[in-house]
């Protein structure tokens, strides 16, 4: 390699080099910051609810004339889910994870008004919620049938029992002391009391971008609040083909209410992410133009570097240099403009990265990031100038002893 | 030192065939200074193209320095350049954004020399043409006959076998001109084997031998320098 010479002549005609080396580090502080959005948001998405959201589906039911129960209706859904072929379990509740409403309270370990509570997501159920969702209870109990209590729309007492997961128990408790939740008071509406029974895995509040989307409580009540929403759950592989039956039978069972709203967990989280999932999309093509809008940038500088310098191309035959010295000629200049780009780029990727983090409130960004961006840029780089560099090699040594 | 018998360069379009040259036969002895003259068109650079393993010819054999040259590999050509040729071309072809150092290194890098080596001979054949204190310049600093000094150090550095040299005063002056040719046959002198292709009758006078070439054959050729007999047109 001849960096040495190569560095000189490029400082005696610099300015295309500057140029796609500035262009090169604006590409490498904005493709870096990206991904590092990216990342951040990939890593929300995949995320895992609790939950089996695969075989999980539900549907509301709203009564709508007087002559409607909403009480033995519910009794009655329930008891019908559960024994349709195929249906591992069903519940009613208040709200779905990651549908974008729903409940939340604080706790707090000590009773007072003056005490912070802990934020969390609440979750009426009754003693199914762990086969109907597939949760885990990590530790403690979980409702039995006799817990369970009917609670009106205009109820403002708590019953005296809850089961949370292990982010709100280590919230709570501490992150080494979670388990040592189960059995202990905790206080809701900042002076009622709840003993925390059970600690269950993993069961994401309704709110995606919450950053407390773990913490959640499940307390054991029914509600009866005019509209209920009903969670199913199917044996692998019958979901699709039990939304319309269930959809069916409830609309026929009872004809003082609408059911509406039938959708799958599936479908749930792809709405909830979809803001998400596009912002991905739109980012990664951003970064995709401004790799293409670069290499091209390098082709057109190297191209019109080898148009220009033809005759001394040939010369350097004449004086010796094989093809493979031609080429390498071409791609050791375009490895020093975009070593130069790549180590402004870590310096603008840096600062960009540090603006944002305090303008955004973004996560700061991985540190490997850095040098693995500087090596794509680089590789890019030496795939855009190969095509120019192999015309470049190509070029016949007699040139050089042409007068035109 | 150079042979080539019935040498043959025919250029084809798709209408058109060229014949540069035509059963070409030249002997250039080991210390030789040769001057190639002809009328524009006659294969003069055709003939330089060939000789310095610049282009490939069509058919016929050529021997530089004893062995056959006519089937090597692209790469095996130019490590034979580099060794054994030194080009000096009309218009210098000096690199314009390597200042005079860097422009004779040009060569001596792609021979594999270390750092050493290459700044001992680079030194030396700029003391040797005049230029040892221009080694920073440009050369857009330099005047013409100073650039085509630099490109004789530039085909000197890697001791070659012979100089090939291609109007090397085309483009100076009478007096620079003059001044180049005295270093020419100074190198000659020192038992480069040199081939000079000049328009000039007046320095083709000053090489060992003259040989004419006209439609792309020796037409006339002596041993003692007397052009005016052979002469163009």
């Amino acid at each position: 390699m001849q960096f040495g010479p190569i560095w000189r002549a490029l400082m005696r005609n610099k300015t295309g080099a500057i140029l796609i080396a500035l262009q090169v580090a604006v590409t490498m502080a904005i493709m870096v910051n990206a991904i590092s959005i990216i990342q951040t948001r990939a890593e929300a998405m995949a995320r895992p609810s609790g939950i089996d959201e695969p075989n999980i589906f539900y549907i509301s039911s709203i009564g709508f004339n007087d002559a409607f129960n909403e009480r033995v209706a519910v009794e009655e859904d329930l008891a019908a889910l559960r024994a349709m072929p195929g249906v591992v379990d069903a519940l009613q509740t208040n709200s779905v994870p990651l549908s974008g409403g729903g409940w939340s309270m604080g706790l707090q370990t000590e009773p007072g008004d003056d005490m912070d509570g802990v934020g969390v997501a609440v979750y009426f159920v009754d003693d199914h919620a762990l086969d109907t969702y597939d949760l885990e209870l990590v530790a403690g109990e979980f409702f039995s049938p006799t817990d369970i209590e009917w609670r009106e729309g205009s109820s403002s007492t708590w019953p005296d029992r809850t089961v949370i997961t292990v982010a709100m128990a280590e919230a709570l408790f501490g992150e080494d002391e979670w388990r040592s939740g189960v059995g202990k008071t905790v206080y809701i509406n900042n002076n009622e009391p709840m003993t925390v029974t059970g600690i269950i895995d993993r069961m994401q509040a309704a709110w995606n971008g919450w950053d407390g989307v773990e913490r959640t409580m499940l307390v054991p009540q029914r509600t009866l609040f005019g509209s209920s929403r009903y969670i199913i759950r199917a044996e692998p592989g019958l979901r699709d083909e039990l939304m319309p039956q269930v959809e069916e039978m409830l609309a026929q069972s009872n004809k003082d209410r609408i059911v509406r709203g039938l959708r799958t967990m599936e479908e749930t989280r792809e709405r909830s992410y979809r803001g998400d999932a596009s912002m991905i999309k739109l980012l990664m093509f951003t970064i995709g133009l401004l790799l293409l809008i670069t290499a091209l940038g390098i082709v057109g500088l190297a191209s019109f570097s080898v148009s220009r310098r033809t005759k001394q191309i040939g010369t350097r035959r004449a004086l010796g240099a094989t093809r493979a010295d031609i080429a390498g000629y071409f791609m050791s200049e375009n490895l020093l403009i975009s070593g130069m780009g790549v180590l402004l780029g870590a310096a603008l990727t840096v600062g960009l990265n540090m603006w944002m983090v305090d303008a955004f409130d973004l996560d700061r960004m991985e540190v490997w990031l850095v040098p693995a961006a500087m090596g794509v840029l680089l590789v890019v780089g030496q795939l855009a100038v190969f095509g120019p560099a192999r015309r470049a090699s190509s070029v016949p040594p007699a040139v050089a002893t042409r007068t035109v | 030192m150079l042979s080539m018998q019935n040498i043959s360069m025919v250029y084809r379009t798709d209408t058109v065939e060229t014949h540069a040259l035509r059963q070409f036969n030249l002997d250039v002895g080991e210390g030789e200074f040769v001057a190639i003259t002809g009328p524009s068109g006659s294969g003069k650079t055709t003939f330089l193209n060939i000789a310095g393993l610049l282009e490939k010819f069509t058919s016929g054999r050529y021997e530089l320095d004893g062995k056959d040259v006519s089937s090597l590999s692209d790469a095996a050509t130019s490590r034979v350049r580099n060794e054994k040729i030194g080009f000096v071309f009309q218009g210098f072809n000096l690199i314009p954004d390597l200042n005079v150092f860097d422009n004779v290194d040009v060569p001596l890098r792609y021979r594999g020399f270390n750092g050493a080596e290459r700044k001992q001979r680079i030194e030396r054949v700029l003391d040797m043409v005049g230029l040892a204190s221009r080694q920073k310049h440009l050369p857009a600093q330099l005047s013409g006959g100073q650039q085509q000094r630099v490109a004789i150090a530039r085909a000197l550095a890697g001791e070659p076998r012979f100089l090939l040299a291609d109007e090397p005063t085309g483009n100076l002056d009478s007096q620079m001109a003059m001044s180049i040719m005295e270093l020419i046959q100074e190198i000659n002198r020192g038992g480069t084997t040199i081939i000079m292709v000049t328009h000039d009758p007046t320095l083709a006078n000053l090489a060992g031998r003259n040989v004419h070439i006209r439609d792309g054959r020796v037409s006339d050729s002596d041993a003692d320098t007397q052009l005016a007999e052979v002469a163009v047109g």
